[in-house]
């Protein structure tokens, strides 16, 4: 397959740690290419490149399209999902519901009518749920039935499908990557479990241990751009091949964590949210049941050694 | 407390021979955990007192190791017990007194993924949900599983069914198939006396919507001896595929049966005098 060149890039999240991970690494790969990155955030660091730029800006607004007439862009990474694990309140999450939704929507019909050549949208492993009867190895056709329990996943599963019927339905013209990865951790990645993984005095079920799959962000950015490159339409999941039990990736961090009945869990965290806050209540279930996912499509794509860090490795990196 | 119990239980003999094992194990499992949850030093915390109780109270003997050979099986076995301890028995007889030792993955009711402490308990020690896509990741990669093809209805049963097959599901055997993995068929003798007073109260497990509620003189296992046959390895038929029709299956399924109840009835000859040994006379 011919390696996709990208000359012009719309970023969407450009304040997020791996979307300027990201950016760097396309730069140093592709000389031609220019980057114009979005967020609603500011941007607290240095931009890779004079060849990237940042605009402060909402994609639900009317200036977004205006964006599109004035940059001639053929590719676009989406990356900008609004994260549960920031959310204060019930009326944030219906926000938060309709912006990641209407907002996707519009970036989707925006990429019709300006003929975007290639789009890679950045979904998680959340979408399938993490249920006591999960197959280990949940591949990319199993049903995705994360929000069975929480409606703060309601989103997250509605974007993976809307992305999934409009690659489908675009499949001649455009090419889309969806990837799902397991958990990003990483120095600079603020994501709910990066945050668990973070915090000493957190609560673990004492009855319940699932496994994980932890991908490096260094190592997500590169698939990120090996996708953009070199992978063709589909959906895809990403993860590494090692895995770990929530408690033992604790104790490689030399957390202290308090051990509570998984049937308490839920209204501990209720009762101690100012202490707890790294935890939002849709997590419990992540860190009760495994939810284990089949890369090996992926995995059959990239160059043999293509990780970087293996899963000790990038816990390593989370202390720091 | 178990540090106490386990200088009580294991004798320095048995820790060298766990070590060997383990030592073996690490080699398999290099992180000393699986994506199933197995986790090589509970595993081995765990051997430390069922071994004890598998030597000790069950005393149990293993026949037909030699049957056992290097490579993945689908092991499949009658389900006697009422608390499945069959299983856990299998799979010890297998990490210790087979060469070379192999951690059998032990397929569970979806129901038992959801208790507390057990689940862990259990996956640690190398069990897994009962589910096609597990058992077919797990023989790809080289694993041997357990499977009780009667179910629960294997271990849910009443005195005067004991040592009485119940239906086998075909899923097994279509795996097998799939993944031309060699079936070893095992009859577990000595497990049913362990409750050997049993009605089973089923439409009242119904009506509280549980998958067996066995009403006994004792709910704590008696120690029966225990003995575990295992048969000679059942060849697939090249000429059936996994898809052919449940006709067909269901051939070589009661072929299987017949192996293991023609086991049972051997076994049951040769099984040692135990005074709650009520069902010597049915097969």
């Amino acid at each position: 397959m011919a390696k996709y060149q990208a000359n012009k890039i719309l970023i969407i999240g450009m304040a997020g740690g791996l979307a300027q991970l990201t950016a760097k690494r396309i730069i140093k790969g592709n000389p031609l290419c220019k980057i114009i990155g979005i967020d609603n955030r500011p941007l607290n660091t240095k931009l890779p490149s004079t060849r990237v730029h940042f605009i402060k800006l909402r994609y639900t607004r009317g200036d977004f399209e205006r964006l599109f007439r004035e940059h001639s862009f053929d590719t676009i990474i989406h990356l900008g999902r609004i994260s549960h694990a920031n959310l204060e309140s019930s009326n944030s999450l219906s926000r938060r519901l309709d912006l990641n939704l209407i907002g996707t929507k519009r970036i989707l019909d925006l990429a019709e009518k300006f003929d975007i050549k290639k789009i890679i949208f950045l979904s998680t492993y959340h979408v399938y749920g993490a249920l006591s009867d999960n197959p280990v190895f949940i591949t990319e056709d199993y049903p995705l039935r994360a929000s069975i329990k929480y409606p703060e996943l309601r989103d997250v599963v509605e974007l993976d499908q809307m992305t999934c019927s409009w690659m489908w339905k675009n499949q001649t013209s455009r090419e889309m990557v969806i990837l799902r990865p397991c958990s990003i951790i990483g120095p600079t990645i603020q994501n709910a479990m990066s945050r668990y993984l973070r915090g000493n005095w957190l609560p673990v079920c004492m009855d319940f241990n699932p496994m994980f799959q932890f991908i490096h962000e260094a190592d997500m950015a590169k698939v990120i751009q090996f996708s953009l490159e070199n992978i063709p339409l589909g959906v895809y999941n990403v993860a590494p091949e090692d895995v770990i039990s929530i408690k033992e990736a604790r104790k490689h961090l030399k957390l202290n964590s308090i051990p509570l009945p998984s049937l308490a869990m839920e209204q501990s965290l209720k009762a101690a949210k100012f202490f707890w806050k790294e935890i939002p209540e849709y997590l419990i279930d992540y860190i009760k049941h495994s939810c284990i996912i089949d890369a090996s499509e992926l995995k059959a794509l990239l160059p043999k050694g293509f990780y970087q860090y293996n899963v000790r490795n990038s816990l390593e990196h989370l202390k720091n | 407390m178990l540090k106490i119990l386990k200088n009580i239980l294991i004798t320095k003999r048995q820790s060298d021979f766990f070590d060997k094992t383990f030592r073996f194990f690490q080699k398999k499992y290099p992180s000393g955990e699986d994506a199933w949850g197995l986790h090589l030093k509970n595993a081995r915390k765990n051997m430390e007192i069922v071994y004890p109780i598998y030597k000790n109270y069950f005393k149990v003997r293993l026949f037909g190791k030699e049957n056992v050979k290097d490579r993945p099986y689908v092991v499949i076995s009658n389900h006697t017990g009422q608390i499945a301890i069959d299983g856990m028995l299998i799979a010890t007889a297998f990490a210790t007194e087979i060469k070379p030792p192999r951690i059998l993955r032990a397929m569970v009711e979806r129901f038992f993924t959801k208790l507390p402490f057990l689940n862990t308990w259990a996956a640690e020690g190398g069990a897994v949900l009962g589910d096609r896509q597990n058992c077919l990741n797990l023989l790809k990669r080289g694993e041997s599983v357990l499977v009780f093809p009667e179910g629960v209805k294997g271990v849910a049963k009443s005195t005067s069914d004991y040592y009485q097959l119940q239906n086998f599901t075909r899923g097994f055997f279509r795996i097998a198939l799939q993944t031309k993995t060699p079936i070893l068929p095992i009859a577990v003798i000595g497990a049913e006396e362990t409750f050997p007073w049993v009605y089973q109260a089923k439409s009242l497990a119904k009506m509280l919507k549980l998958p067996a509620l066995p009403l006994s003189l004792n709910y704590f296992p008696l120690p029966s001896p225990i003995d575990i046959h295992i048969g000679q390895e059942f060849s697939l038929p090249e000429e059936v595929s996994e898809d052919a029709t449940d006709e067909v299956i269901d051939q070589y399924i009661n072929q299987i049966k017949n192996q293991i109840s023609q086991m049972t009835q051997k076994g049951l000859k040769k099984r040692r005098p135990f005074f709650a040994n009520t069902n010597q006379e049915k097969q």
